[in-house]
Formats: C-alpha cells, sequence, structure tokens
C-alpha cells in the first residue's frame, strides 16, 4: 500500500515485513529494495505506455503531408518539399491536389473567363500567358507539402461551417443536459415518494438500451415530428435549424447519468437550506435559481467533461438526421473518403483537426477530466 | 449516511402518506413539472418509439416513405431461418460481432483492470491518468482512420515499421476479419483505457484503508489480496465495466463506417452495419426492426440483470 506508504512510515514497517519471513532485519531491507525496484518498473511501464500512446497522433500528423502516392514508404519526419514538375497538366494537377481553379487564376492574372485547356503543361501556360515559371512554382509548391491543410481549411471542403455547427450543437447540447437535469435531480432529490423512485427508474432505463434497437424506431418518430413542421422539407434555413435541433433533443434526452448525477448531489444538501430559503419567502424557482446553482458547480462540471466527447464526437446521429450539406464535423469527415478517393492527405488532415480542439480543451482542463470520471465512476 | 436517511425519510414519508401536508402536496407537484421537461423528450424520442415499432414489426414496411403497408404474419421473425439471403447477411454479422465483444471485454481487463491495479500499486497519479485518458478524446470515426492508417496492408505505418525492422511475416490487414474482430478491439481497449481504468480504480480506492492493511499484515501473498480481498470488494467494477463493454461492443458503428463498413469491406460488416442499411438503404425496414429486436432484447435482459445484481450488491448507494 504505497498510497499510505510515502506519508506513513509505520505503515512502511508493516508492510516490509509481508512475505514469510518475520525474522532477520536484513531480509526486511531486501524486501523494501525488491518493492521500490517494482515502482520504478510499474512507472517505467507506464512511461513507455505513455509514449505508445502519443504515438498514433504523432504519425497522423506526419500523414497529413504525405502524399497518397508515397504512402508505401515509412515517414518519421515530414517529407521533403515536393518539386513543382513543370511538365505536370494543370488538369490532372487540379484533380490530384484539389486546386481551386478560379483562386489560381486570379493569383496568375489569368481572367476568370478564360478557358484554360486542362492538357497543357506548366511550361506552355507559362508562354501562352507570360507568366514567369518562378511565379508558378511558387504558386504550386505549398499545394505539395501542404496540400491537406489547405483544401481542409481553403473553404472549399465545407470545415468551418461544420465546425460552427459541431460546437453550436455541442454547447447547446451541454447546457440543455445540464439544465434538465438539475430540474430533474431537484424533482427526484431524496427518492422519498415512490413516483419520485419510478421516474429515477425510468430515467435509468436508457442505460440498457442498445442503440441499434432504437435507432430505426426513433428515426421513424423523428420523421414524423418534422413532417408537421413546416417549411422543413424544403431545404432552407428551416430545415437546416429543425435538423440541428432535433440532435440537440436526441443528446438532451436520455440523461441517466445527468440524473444520477444531480439526484444524488441536491439530495446530499442538508434540507433546512430549503427550508430556511423558503421561511426567508423564496419561491422553489428562486431557490433553485439562486441557492441551489451555485452549490452545482461541481456536478455541472463533472457532467459536463463527461459528455463533452460523446457530443463533439458524435457521427451516427448527425450522419442520419442531418443533410450532408449541412452536417457537422464527424460525417464530413467520413464523406471525405468518397470525395478525395485520390488525396489521403485531406482526409488525415480532417481526423487531425476534428481531434485538436477537444484534445486543447482536455488539456486546458484536465483536472476537472480526471476528476469527473472518477466522480462518475463512483456513482457508477 | 445519506442511505439511513433517506431510508427512514422514505419510511415516515409513506407512513404520513394518507395526510400529506399542503406543502408537500404542493412540493410533489412542482417536483412532476420539474421533472415533466426531461420525461416527455425522453418518452416522446426513447420510449414511444419503442412502443410504436412494435405493430411495423408484422408488416412488410420496406423504407421510411413506405405507405402501402400489409400485415403479413411473423414472417419477418422467421424469414431468418428460411430465407436464405437474410441468413447470409445475418449470421456472419452476428459471429463477428460477437467475437468482436468478446476481445474487446478481454481488452476492459487487459488495459483497464491492470492499469488500476499497477496505478493503485504506486498511488494515484493525475499527470499519468491524464495520458492514459488522453485517448477517449478521439472519435470512435478517427480511431476507425487511425486503424487504417497504423494496420492497412500496404500504407499502414505499423506494417511499414514492422517491415522495416525486418520484424513481419504476412503484413497485418485491418481490412479483414483478423483485423475487424482482434486488431480493433485493442485499438478500443486502447481508446478506452483510462475510463475503464476509472471504473477499476474507483472499485480499489473504496476499499477501506484498514482491510488492505491487515492483509498485509497477516502475511497474504500479492495473489491472496487479489482474490480474497480486492475482486471480492470491486464487484460493483466489474459489474458496471461489463455493462459498458457489452452494450459498447454491440453499438459499435463509427470505427466501422470509417474502415468502408458500410459499402465495400465486408470484414466490417457487424450487426450494427447490417441493421443501419437494412433500414436507411436496402429497403427492409420491418425486417432490419425484427431482427434487431430479436438481437437485442435477450442483451437488455442480460444488460438489465446486471444491473439489479450491482444495485443488489452494492447494497443502497446513490
Amino acid at each position: 500500500m504505497t498510497i499510505i506508504d510515502e506519508k506513513n512510515p509505520e505503515t512502511t514497517s508493516l508492510s516490509e515485513r509481508d512475505g514469510d519471513n518475520l525474522s532477520g532485519a536484513p531480509r526486511s531491507a531486501s524486501v523494501s529494495g525488491r518493492r521500490r525496484i517494482l515502482r520504478v518498473a510499474i512507472l517505467a511501464f507506464f512511461f513507455v505506455y505513455v509514449i505508445l500512446t502519443l504515438m498514433p497522433f504523432y504519425f497522423l500528423f506526419v500523414r497529413t503531408f504525405v502524399a497518397t502516392a508515397d504512402s508505401t514508404d515509412m515517414w518519421w519526419w515530414l517529407p521533403p518539399e515536393e518539386e513543382v514538375n513543370m511538365n505536370a497538366e494543370i488538369g490532372n494537377l487540379s484533380i490530384f491536389l484539389n486546386l481551386d481553379i478560379a483562386e489560381i487564376k486570379a493569383e496568375w492574372g489569368i481572367p476568370l473567363t478564360e478557358y484554360v485547356e486542362p492538357r497543357w503543361d506548366l511550361n506552355r501556360i507559362s508562354e501562352e500567358y507570360d507568366i514567369p515559371l518562378e511565379t508558378i512554382r511558387a504558386t504550386l509548391t505549398p499545394f505539395g507539402r501542404f496540400n491537406g491543410w489547405i483544401v481542409l481549411l481553403g473553404g472549399g471542403s465545407g470545415f468551418w461551417s461544420s465546425i460552427g455547427r459541431t460546437a453550436i450543437v455541442t454547447a447547446l447540447g451541454v447546457i440543455g443536459i445540464n439544465v434538465l437535469g438539475i430540474m430533474t435531480g431537484s424533482a427526484l432529490a431524496g427518492l422519498r415518494f415512490r413516483y419520485q423512485r419510478w421516474i429515477y427508474a425510468i430515467f435509468l432505463v436508457s442505460v440498457v438500451i442498445p442503440p441499434f434497437l432504437l435507432l430505426l424506431p426513433q428515426f421513424l418518430m423523428v420523421n414524423l415530428i418534422q413532417g408537421v413542421i413546416p417549411g422543413s422539407q424544403e431545404s432552407g434555413l428551416v430545415r437546416e435549424v429543425s435538423q440541428l435541433a432535433v440532435l440537440v433533443f436526441l443528446y438532451i434526452q436520455g440523461g441517466a447519468l445527468s440524473t444520477m448525477i444531480f439526484t444524488s448531489a441536491i439530495g446530499a444538501i442538508p434540507r433546512e437550506m430549503e427550508e430556511s430559503a423558503e421561511i426567508d419567502g423564496a419561491s422553489r424557482w428562486e431557490y433553485i435559481r439562486h441557492i441551489l446553482l451555485p452549490l452545482m458547480k461541481v456536478p455541472i462540471a463533472g457532467l459536463t467533461v463527461i459528455v463533452l466527447p460523446f457530443f463533439w464526437n458524435d457521427f451516427l446521429a448527425p450522419f442520419v438526421y442531418l443533410d450532408p450539406t449541412n452536417t457537422t464535423l464527424q460525417p464530413l469527415i467520413q464523406s471525405f473518403v468518397g470525395q478525395y478517393t485520390t488525396n489521403f492527405r485531406i482526409v488525415f488532415t480532417g481526423v487531425f483537426v476534428s481531434i485538436l480542439p477537444l484534445v486543447f480543451i482536455y488539456i486546458i482542463f484536465r483536472k476537472w477530466f480526471v476528476a469527473g470520471v472518477m466522480e462518475g465512476a463512483v456513482k457508477g | 449516511m445519506t442511505a439511513t436517511r433517506q431510508k427512514v425519510d422514505s419510511e415516515a414519508a409513506s407512513k404520513r402518506k394518507p395526510g400529506l401536508s399542503a406543502r408537500q402536496r404542493k412540493r410533489n407537484k412542482q417536483n412532476y413539472m420539474l421533472a415533466a421537461p426531461q420525461l416527455i423528450i425522453f418518452s416522446v424520442l426513447t420510449l414511444i418509439p419503442l412502443v410504436l415499432a412494435l405493430p411495423l414489426l408484422f408488416t412488410d414496411m420496406t423504407n421510411f416513405k413506405d405507405l402501402q403497408i400489409d400485415f403479413i404474419g411473423v414472417d419477418n421473425f422467421t424469414r431468418l431461418f428460411t430465407d436464405a439471403s437474410v441468413a447470409a447477411d445475418y449470421w456472419p454479422a452476428l459471429i463477428k460481432t460477437v467475437r468482436f465483444t468478446v476481445f474487446n471485454y478481454a481488452m476492459v481487463f487487459v488495459f483497464g483492470l491492470t492499469f488500476a491495479l499497477l496505478m493503485y500499486e504506486v498511488g494515484f497519479r493525475g499527470g499519468l491518468f491524464t495520458m492514459i485518458y488522453l485517448p477517449w478524446m478521439v472519435s470512435g470515426l478517427a480511431l476507425g482512420f487511425l486503424a487504417l492508417m497504423l494496420f492497412s496492408e500496404s500504407t499502414g505505418t505499423v506494417n511499414l515499421i514492422l517491415e522495416e525492422w525486418g520484424l513481419l511475416g504476412d503484413p497485418i490487414n485491418i481490412k479483414s476479419e483478423t483485423g475487424t474482430t482482434i486488431i480493433l478491439p485493442i485499438l478500443v481497449g486502447w481508446k478506452a483505457a483510462g475510463f475503464n481504468m476509472a471504473i477499476f480504480l474507483a472499485g480499489l480506492l473504496s476499499i477501506p484503508k484498514d482491510t488492505v492493511e491487515a492483509s498485509i499484515v497477516d502475511g497474504a501473498s500479492y495473489r491472496q489480496r487479489l482474490f480474497r480481498v480486492y475482486f471480492p470488494q470491486m464487484i460493483p467494477s466489474f459489474v458496471i465495466a461489463t455493462i459498458f463493454a457489452l452494450m459498447g461492443s454491440f453499438k459499435v458503428f463509427d470505427e466501422l463506417a470509417a474502415m468502408g463498413g458500410l459499402y465495400q469491406n465486408d470484414a466490417a460488416e457487424f450487426l450494427s452495419i447490417i441493421f443501419f442499411r437494412w433500414g436507411f438503404t436496402q429497403n427492409k425496414l420491418a425486417l432490419g426492426m425484427t431482427l434487431a429486436v430479436m438481437t437485442f432484447v435477450p442483451l437488455m435482459i442480460v444488460a438489465i440483470a446486471l444491473q439489479r445484481y450491482q444495485k443488489h450488491a452494492t447494497t443502497y448507494q446513490d
């Protein structure tokens, strides 16, 4: 029991006496030495594991720069700058590098309306439009190595709007599940009455409903409800908003975890607190708003850090309920596979960038995440 | 403490039930109002659909736009045994899903339990925990793409490294059945390592220190401590981890979708993929819902039994 060992020498001497030899002091010293070696070995093991854990992220980063054609080679570090091949045909380049032709034309001073023969190679283009070869090289060079990043972040991929939608839906989901959780929790706190225990049990059911049992019936139901909303059948703002609203409602509905967390947290508050507020003339609502809410910071943080990855990373619900033109991050990245079949870099860049925001939030609030998951694990 | 108070309270409450005070009656009404919004949303989106779908199991509904629905009795239930094409889709998918589940469940112990026991020995370390928990932030879809990146036959990083070091016999192929039922569970186990570790660590840390010390003083070996002291008191953790692994394995979808399960990768056709396709793209909606019921109702019963067993084992924990 090392947790006690360090602080408490008495316990150390107790644990050192383990094993079958109870007589000699030298033996005791050797056992203690063995324990220290064991500790170091365990920490070394964890150290190696942590390094291994980080490797996939590193290789994913490297892959965002590796062209599909080079991907059968092992790249330990970023591949070198690619030389622009002046004999390459502009049409092929625009396909393989997913170039935005309008932008390229603007950069080279070719009128937008001008038809550029896709079979012309770069040398020919340089001659025809009187553009120095250096300019062409300078424009196209970054598209080699940074192709994935340029295409992803450049706007044509729909990345920014989808990350915006993901952020909105996640934020509303987090707010919604906390608000509903506090309401449900304060309704059920104490679990003193039969109806309270029944409602509690109903919410707990959501843990054991297999999602793929629910998927098709739920879709049927959502379809029925959406059919009633005027304007949700034609593409437009109403449709987009109603689809995103469906997503938010799906996230905040079940809440076995939120119910468990808030019911027990609110139940642990001394009843005198509410009674004295009542004597002072506070209504139930005022009590919840001004006294309960400030006390709920820790459970709110705990619930938030647990649900955040689920909402941000959700694929199935947006894949099923949102139009592909109006989707969140995960389905968008999935769609890259079909859209950029010849360009792995974009797919891997999309995957890498989609992980980043959550990892940043995780690193910043790591204390909360660790406390939250440990707390959640205790609640079970 | 709270548990005892609640128990006393609830007894008191049920005793004075006939004559509830006006205040308590008002409170109860407020309680209903407070619980109503979430209860209504939950009913509309989960409970009612499950009930409404029941009659559809006995029809030939083909897709969500299908209005010409005819009653066909229990055909959907028997087609698994009479229709060869249905059987050819379903049984291999079930076998793959079960294989995945078994390996995935094993990984709960390989990663979660082992790490929890090791960390218990060296003391809880926040920094270490943070790093082990980090992959939990990776989405299922991204995990599928990571699997492709690491274990694709000709472009997988692990394959390329092993090749460079001359350690490779045959390249690992993630798009094979071995890939989806053995390699993928390892990656899922890696992702969930911190999560499962938290479950087991919470169980370990809840064991009274006196018990552990007493067993050490009495000269119990580590193995004896494991099986006589730790595990018996960690039963709730084992049950929770089992429920999560079971439910999680049967709903795995995102990873498979990333690996092409929805179009060309046969090895990634698990039950989730099959039901999805029958419902959304292959015009077998009623059949899909029926087989989902046949597959998942037993699973639900197991999960509920486990949940009740855990309630029983913990005796009055919130």
